[in-house]
């Protein structure tokens, strides 16, 4: 994989801008509540992992906020509908903004490529808003026509700090 | 703190319910700090986290602020982390290895035993006596500290019990934990999760071994993984750790009165004995081999037929010891409390018993995780729902007197006695009412 060394470097069979727009795609999927249509953006084996500290060398040897592969989100999505989920009632609401989206990394052979962006969360639940802030690492594989997500990395900037509950996917 | 003294803390106290304020009540949480969290044995940290000379750990006993340390000589302290000059703290951040401590104000050092070592223009103190060789000049110790098999607890209080007499029976829970290390000892791995609820610390430390709960508070979460299961995986797939943790969550009534209680003095207990949660996991492979190697076959069945849920040393810390992990209190007001989640490493064990015990705090123990969330949502709903004043007493009658005690004063009972609360508060109000330790 090839490191990108400026945004303007011109990439073979990718245009900056689709990156974008599946990031903000995604993104979209959560605040609608359309949790199976986001989770049939990950590959077979792709995982979503929120380390508990910065620089988190892996999700097996560290404790991590979530680490979730296709059985966990599954087990994570049927509960959101799950009438005995005590803490989703009332179920929150969410806006997510992403913004700087930059490709970080490409391979024009595989269609691997690594995006770097950045986001804002607000959270909505019985009264209380909270905000959550961080930078995400899409790990994604380009098929020349869309983009499947094989990593999704949420480094919150807070991570480390002493956290209450969070019931949504940042 | 003058107000506090006018609580009666005899007519907060039923022999089957205790009353709503004390767990919405700030002078009774104020009170609680000075004479509970601030006289009995806390819980500051483990040996591993300061392995080599230097190495600190800064903490909090209740409300102060101390700083768990090894000296040069090889020695653990435990030091108020306050600088003996003006009182800043000597250490800001949570842990480091320093060669002496500085203070960041004036520059006074400090050795890591607490001794000071030199102050900038030292001359100034002449004649005053506020300098070397005075013992009050030095960064104090806390009154008593002591260290079981790893496990470091202090006491603010120069009176009271020994560590070993206080731990009485429910040491037994950390023998077990470290025994399932083939070589004998545990090491702190993987980092910490901090979880801070809306609630009073009682609720958390309370909960811990009513047995009554899991299959209501965490239906939600335990049944669903079941049925993902079931859907997901092919008739031959090996159970995924993750399903294996859980879904006995979900377990019936009989499974949790089965597994008993154990309840010692100084309010400490601990559920399961012969089975628990932790009791089906699946074998990795090499580990019992390596116990075996260890210490031969009969120990390893004996160590192994012991499988605890959740040990309680009263007030401030728990552990699971059949997979390795530590949840340890921290109260931060009468609404608040912060939870901070450690995992072991059993030295000599193969990496996948780690890595485990790491899914197993990921799952379980993480801020946005399935199962802690209910709890949580639980422990507000009680502090919400403690605000009225219909019914002011909180009920801890189930089974009452059905428990035996044995001639040590050991208590057992099946799983779903309310034992565990009545034995809390037993030795909350020996504490709140107490003069001594």
């Amino acid at each position: 994989m090839t490191r990108i060394a400026s945004p303007h470097q011109p990439l073979p069979n990718l245009d900056a801008r689709m990156a974008e727009k599946f990031l903000y795609h995604e993104a979209r999927l959560l605040d609608e509540k359309n949790w199976k249509e986001w989770d049939a953006l990950f590959t077979q084996d792709g995982t979503y992992w929120m380390p508990a500290s910065a620089d988190q060398p892996d999700p097996l040897n560290y404790v991590s906020l979530v680490y979730e592969n296709k059985l966990l989100r599954a087990v994570r999505i049927e509960r959101f509908d799950n009438e005995n989920a005590h803490s989703l009632q009332p179920m929150p609401r969410s806006v997510h903004l992403v913004s700087n989206v930059m490709i970080d990394a490409y391979d024009d052979q595989t269609g691997a490529c690594i995006v770097s962006s950045r986001f804002v969360v607000f959270e909505y639940r019985r009264d209380e808003q909270r905000i959550y802030g961080g930078d995400y690492v899409h790990d994604l594989i380009f098929d020349g026509v869309s983009f499947k997500i094989s990593q999704k990395r949420v480094n919150l900037v807070n991570c480390e700090s002493a956290l209450d509950n969070i019931n949504i996917y940042l | 703190m003058s107000h506090t003294q006018t609580i009666d803390i005899d007519s907060l106290l039923h022999k089957d319910g205790v009353h709503r304020r004390v767990y919405t009540d700030p002078d009774i949480f104020d009170l609680e700090m000075d004479r509970l969290w601030h006289r009995t044995w806390i819980y500051v940290g483990h040996e591993s986290q300061v392995k080599n000379p230097g190495d600190y750990f800064a903490t909090t006993i209740g409300r102060q602020p101390v700083i768990l340390v090894r000296h040069k000589d090889g020695a653990i302290h435990v030091l108020y982390n306050r600088c003996a000059h003006k009182g800043a703290e000597l250490v800001g951040d949570t842990s480091g290895c320093v060669k002496a401590f500085r203070c960041g104000y004036h520059g006074w050092r400090f050795d890591t035993d607490g001794t000071l070592l030199t102050i900038p223009l030292e001359d100034g103190y002449k004649n005053t006596g506020f300098c070397r060789g005075n013992p009050d000049v030095n960064v104090q110790k806390v009154p008593r500290y002591a260290s079981y098999r790893g496990f470091v607890f202090a006491s603010l209080s120069p009176q009271g019990p020994d560590l070993k007499t206080w731990l009485g029976g429910v040491a037994s829970s950390i023998d077990n934990m470290v025994e399932r290390a083939p070589e004998g000892e545990l090491e702190i791995t993987g980092g910490v999760l901090r979880y801070v609820h809306d609630s009073n610390w009682k609720f958390f430390v309370e909960n811990l071994n009513d047995l009554m709960h899991p299959m209501v508070t965490h239906q939600s979460s335990s049944q669903t993984a079941r049925i993902v299961a079931r859907r997901l995986m092919a008739k031959d797939d090996q159970v995924p750790w993750a399903v294996e943790i859980f879904s006995p969550f979900s377990n019936k009534y009989s499974f949790f009165e089965e597994m008993g209680l154990h309840a010692f003095a100084h309010g400490h207990s601990y559920s399961g004995g012969k089975i628990s949660i932790h009791s089906a996991y699946s074998d990795i492979p090499g580990y019992v081999e390596a116990l075996e190697e260890a210490y031969g076959t009969d120990k390893t069945l004996e160590i192994f037929s012991e499988n605890r849920h959740n040990t309680v040393f009263y007030p401030s810390a728990t552990i699971k010891g059949p997979i390795q992990t530590m949840r340890v209190v921290k109260p931060l007001a009468v609404d608040k409390t912060l939870i901070e989640s450690w995992t072991f490493r059993l030295k000599g064990a193969p990496e996948a018993m780690t890595q485990r015990s790491i899914l197993y705090c990921t799952l379980i123990n993480s801020s946005a995780n399935l199962v802690g969330p209910d709890d949580y949502e639980v422990y507000h709903r009680l502090q919400q729902g403690l605000q009225a004043e219909g019914a002011d007493w909180v009920s801890m009658h189930r089974h009452m007197g059905e428990e035996t005690v044995s001639a040590d004063g050991t208590i057992e009972a099946e799983g779903t006695n309310d034992i565990v609360f009545r034995n809390q508060f037993k030795a909350w109000k020996h504490y709140m009412t107490a003069e001594g330790g």
